[in-house]
């Protein structure tokens, strides 16, 4: 059995958690907040400057320095918007949808892991509960679309629904790939055995960024594609954002929303995305852990290992696959529904398969030969 | 194609139900959709009716005249000269093209000859024109299709002309350039050269635009095989410019039935050749477009080198004081960016107010495609065609 | 099943291609454009790739010197022709002016440029929200007081600011003029009811006197064409002789087959469907393998192309249109 109190040991949480009530609300409380700055900052204003970079233009620089209040004013006018609820609508699901989408997006924080001494929820079972929370997005979507009384945003939500849908397939074999290499499905485990850390033994090999699953096997590079590609369709964003597709359906499912609802969908959208650059840090690129190796007498890993450090890579590695999807987002033409549905499942679904049977006949007799 | 029986509408009393209308006797599985005058893909106030099953289009009809001004109405109540900044005003982004097929048909009427650095500036700021409008026409096409950034790339272009324009004539945009004889302004010292310099810069651009949105292999496959527009059919539609040259119809104005000093210039009349694309469809079009942009560069440098030097020259030389054409009518066209521009003038003789002007956009004639090339389609489809077949409002509707 | 594999392997080509020239422009954006009037400018073409925004309007780029954007009119010049007015396709200029009397003139004064006026200027409003910017009513200015200036931005509130008042008296001072006008018009019919034996030379000398209203100034019109700047000729021809235009020999050879052919209707005759191998594209190497794997798929045409092709070829039975 692995020991890994040497690699992780979720002191922060278990302490907070300790503290009784008021503990197990400031638990689930810190990721919020964190979502919030971070869609605030890294969501809102990192896209707007980096598309404005992209495209030779300044952005947003008027509010406050180099414009970093500009999403504070957003927010605030957002707030103090007239809440419109068109009168043909479904009361009921128009105002439910927002929530239930961002809860969807939300509540797969509770298994992210932050640093070894933070997660919210450590279960056993934490990818799998990370994949299956997201499908309630699902819901939230349809009753968002369904709701408007509007046939544009009908079509929205019905191709989002099918995407969303249709992607967590490729995602999910991607991500098998990932938990084969690990052994388990646990997300502290998962980075833990990426540090390079032997848990019998607590030495470190030093290797580092080598560590990583994503260089640990031939295809493991192939799951890593595929997952990133699914997670831009999870998240609708381009090429995938059909569903929002601003030019043919104005905001697809949400049209008809303003103030803060529309608020509401616009965060949880960023927090789904920041989610899956998490999992993707965790399962392929080593999560909490440092890239850098121990060079002789300069131990590099081990000085930039630890609890804090470990904040600060899982932030790292998340905010790069974020700037990622954007630069993603402002390069690339969307596809169109049917040429989406053939991307998922005639090319992506097949490539995850021989990358699942590939990495089990790679772990059962090479990496982790059995004996 | 099913026939869509009438809906019948029953009120909201009848019902009991509040604010929901209830279309009866509509087919179940087909659903009228209004992309109306208010929408990001329709290029301007243009109303598609479109019914369609699930994704896939049956019909679709297009309503204009959202924007009609009633050119034709006041150009009989102006005098010749003073309806050029209406004609600017049709297809406005390319309003040099407008005015010069007007002025050629007046000039036709009155038999006088332009002098012949006339001809040429009227060429070089046509073709300028012409970039201008292909930039917005190839780069709003990718943002139809979701590719945001290539837009911005070309408006940073396309101000470069502008700015130039705004040197040699005082406005961006409406130009009131050309004039029934003449132009209305020389070119200012060094103007030339700027514009020597404004193409050996725009050159590279037009390159790494073709990379960034021709090249990307999501956007052909977007926009291959899709509106494909037979070359016989386009014909009997009368489609005309880029739209024409998709269909594989070898056909320009400028060398087909060649004004002004077009045939002493070498230029390729551009037609799509299929490798990436099948002659027709939306693609072919639009690689039309991005080819033409290189050819206007290119007679742009001729015009530059052949353009006669004259010190003192006036631009107004042969604009006649007061332009009274003896009674007569002509048709006249020219290659506008978007097909052919055409205008057939009757003058009664009597004054110098034409008897009536109609003018032949060459969006309209375009735009009547729609019903044929959307049924079969996907709405991400129509979406495609329409922004392929290229229509400016102001010159559907006039 | 290779142009399955093909197409993604141009898939991933080509998106990489695009994303690479986006992150260029990511790196280039350290660079900021220096803004500057392309008149004046040599350097305007040589700036380095970069940001383009200009931040209006604490930085704005002088419009050129003879913009056409806000009018003015310098009514101490104005000699109230009305050539503007008349010129203006969308009538937003409206003159209102009556005679000065003879011992007025002195106070009328002379235009900048040494023309007499003789006409007191009313009312010169500009309505600048009908204006369309074409600049027609700066060319017959005889004396060029009207401009269109470079201040393209002037954005009001209210309507109604948009109408601009050029005319140079107050209410009074017409009043009081129009008052002595009329008096002196009296007096000089009493004179010539008086005298009517009397030669009339001044009658001869200024026919357009005879037809002048005594509002409006069409009187000044000889005046004004005399001095105006625009073309007198009508006629054509130019001085310079014309060369025939040098055909490229393209067109040569294309003019001499039109005309052996008999010049059919060029629609029938010249439909020529067969692609040509001009490219479409400048760089038509880089994707010369790439997607097909050498099928070419058949041109999806809509049922409703489909069913009128087929209606006609059944129709017609073979007979080639324009192929």
């Amino acid at each position: 059995m692995n020991n890994f109190a040497a690699i992780f040991d979720n002191s922060w949480s278990n302490w907070l958690s300790d503290l009784g009530i008021a503990g197990l609300l400031l638990l689930p409380a810190i990721p919020l907040v964190f979502i919030a700055v971070y869609a605030l900052y890294a969501g809102v204003y990192g896209e707007r400057k980096v598309s404005a970079f992209m495209q030779d233009r300044i952005g947003p620089n008027e509010t406050g320095k180099w414009g970093l209040l500009q999403t504070i004013a957003d927010i605030l006018k957002l707030i103090q918007k007239e809440d419109v609820i068109p009168s043909a609508a479904d009361k009921l699901l128009f105002v439910m949808g927002p929530a239930i989408v961002f809860v969807g997006a939300f509540a797969a924080y509770a298994v992210l892991p932050f640093s070894p001494s933070f997660i919210g929820a450590h279960l056993n079972v934490g990818v799998y509960y990370a994949v299956s929370i997201v499908s309630i997005e699902v819901v939230g979507i349809l009753m968002c679309g369904w709701g408007s009384n509007n046939k544009w945003s009908l079509f929205g939500a019905v191709r989002s629904v099918a995407q969303v849908v249709s992607y967590e397939i490729p995602a999910g074999l991607a991500i098998l790939c990932g938990v084969m290499m690990a052994g388990t499905l646990n997300m502290q485990e998962i980075a833990a055995l990426q540090s390079g850390i032997n848990p019998n033994t607590g030495e470190n090999n030093g290797l580092g960024l080598l560590n990583f699953f994503i260089f640990q096997s031939p295809v493991a590079w192939i799951a890593f594609i595929i997952y990133f590609i699914s997670s831009l369709a999870e998240c609708n964003r381009a090429p995938f954002d059909i569903p929002e597709a601003e030019s043919e359906l104005v905001a697809g499912y949400f049209t008809e929303y303003g103030g803060m609802k529309f608020a509401m969908i616009f965060l949880a959208e960023y927090a789904s995305m920041f989610m899956v650059s998490v999992i993707i840090s965790v399962l392929f690129l080593g999560g909490w852990c440092s890239p850098l190796p121990n060079i002789g007498p300069a131990m590099l890993n081990t000085w930039t290992n630890g609890p804090i450090w470990g904040v600060f890579w899982i932030l790292f590695k998340g905010l790069f696959f974020i700037f990622v999807h954007m630069w993603v987002r402002w390069t690339l033409p969307r596809l169109r529904v049917d040429q989406l549905m053939y991307l998922c499942w005639k090319v992506l679904t097949p490539f995850g398969m021989a990358a699942v049977l590939i990495t089990a006949v790679w772990e059962m007799y090479v990496r982790n030969p059995i004996k | 194609m099913a026939e869509v029986a009438e809906p019948q509408r029953m009120s909201v009393a009848q019902l009991g139900m509040t604010n929901v209308l209830i279309e009866q006797g509509l087919d179940t599985d087909h659903m009228v959709l209004s992309m109306g005058p208010q929408h990001p893909a329709t290029h301007g106030v243009l109303r598609v009716e479109l019914v369609t099953d699930g994704e896939i289009v049956v019909k679709a009809t297009p309503y204009m005249g959202y924007l009609h001004r009633c050119f034709e109405k006041h150009a009989e109540a102006l005098e010749y000269q003073m309806t050029i900044p209406y004609t600017d005003r049709m297809d406005y982004l390319s309003a040099m093209n407008n005015e010069w097929a007007f002025c050629m048909g007046v000039e036709k009427l009155l038999k006088i000859e332009v002098p012949r650095r006339v001809e040429f500036m009227r060429v070089i700021v046509s073709e300028l024109n012409r970039i201008s409008s292909h930039l917005i026409a190839i780069t709003t096409y990718g943002l139809d299709i979701g590719a945001f950034t290539p837009f911005l790339h070309a408006m940073r272009d396309r101000e470069h002309i502008l700015n130039l324009l705004e040197w040699l004539c005082g406005a961006r945009m409406l130009y009131n350039y050309i004039w029934v004889g003449g132009v209305s302004h020389d070119f200012p010292p060094k103007f030339k050269e700027r514009v020597a310099e404004f193409l050996k810069y725009y050159k590279p651009q037009a390159i790494e635009l073709h990379n960034l949105l021709n090249e990307n292999e999501i956007f052909i496959q977007r926009t291959r095989n899709i509106g494909v527009l037979p070359p016989e059919v386009a014909i009997n539609y009368g489609c005309s410019g880029p739209m024409l040259r998709g269909s594989g119809v070898k056909w320009d104005l400028r060398r087909d039935d060649p004004y002004s000093v077009y045939p002493e210039l070498e230029f390729d009349v551009v037609v799509p050749d299929g490798r990436t694309s099948v002659i027709g469809d939306c693609l072919s079009r639009h690689l039309v477009r991005s080819g033409e942009l290189l050819e206007s560069v290119k007679i742009i440098e001729q015009c530059l080198d052949m353009m006669p030097e004259e010190p003192g020259f006036d631009p107004h030389a042969a604009v006649p004081k007061r332009v009274k054409p003896p009674a007569g009518e002509t048709y006249v066209r020219a290659e506008n960016p978007r097909g052919e521009m055409g205008y057939y003038i009757i003058a009664d003789g009597k004054g110098t107010k034409p008897y009536r002007v109609k003018a032949r956009g060459a969006s309209f004639c375009n735009l009547s495609t729609l019903p044929e090339l959307a049924p079969g389609n996907l709405i991400s489809d129509l979406v495609a065609i329409l922004g392929s077949i290229d229509i400016v409002l102001g010159d559907v509707d006039r | 099943m290779s142009s399955y594999f093909g197409t993604i392997l141009q898939s991933a080509k080509t998106v990489l291609g695009g994303l690479g020239i986006t992150m260029r422009h990511l790196k280039n954006a350290t660079n900021q454009r220096d803004f500057t009037n392309i008149a004046e400018d040599s350097n305007y073409f040589k700036q380095p790739d970069g940001l383009v925004t200009l931040q209006y309007p604490s930085e704005a780029i002088p419009t050129p010197s003879f913009s056409r954007y806000r009018l003015h009119n310098d009514a101490a010049d104005c000699i109230a022709c009305n050539q503007c007015a008349n010129v203006c396709p969308v009538q937003c200029i409206t003159i209102e002016s009556f005679k000065a009397t003879p011992d007025d003139m002195a106070e009328l004064g002379l235009t900048s440029d040494g023309s007499k006026k003789k006409l007191w200027l009313e009312v010169f409003d500009i309505d600048m929200a009908k204006c369309m910017f074409c600049g027609y009513c700066t060319y017959p200015c005889p004396t060029e007081c009207i401009t269109m200036t470079p201040v393209h931005d002037f954005s009001e509130f209210d309507r109604s600011n948009f109408l601009y008042h050029f005319g140079a008296l107050t209410k009074a001072k017409a009043a009081e003029k129009r008052a002595k006008l009329a008096k002196y018009e009296a007096e000089e019919k009493a004179k010539k009811a008086a005298a009517p034996a009397a030669p009339k030379p001044a009658a001869a000398r200024t026919p357009l006197a005879a037809k002048a209203a005594p509002v409006k100034a069409e009187g000044d019109a000889a005046v004004a064409e005399a001095k105006t700047d625009a073309p007198k000729a009508e006629a054509p021809a130019t001085d310079t002789p014309k060369a025939a235009p040098k055909l490229s020999p393209m067109m040569a050879a294309r003019l001499a087959a039109k005309k052996g052919d008999g010049a059919a209707a060029p629609a029938e005759a010249k439909a020529d469907v067969a692609p040509e191998a001009k490219a479409d594209a400048p760089q038509p190497a880089a994707t010369a393998s790439g997607g097909d794997g050498g099928e070419k798929p058949k041109p999806k045409l809509s049922p409703a192309l489909q069913a009128r092709l087929a209606a006609k070829k059944a129709a017609e039975g073979g007979d080639g249109k324009s192929e």
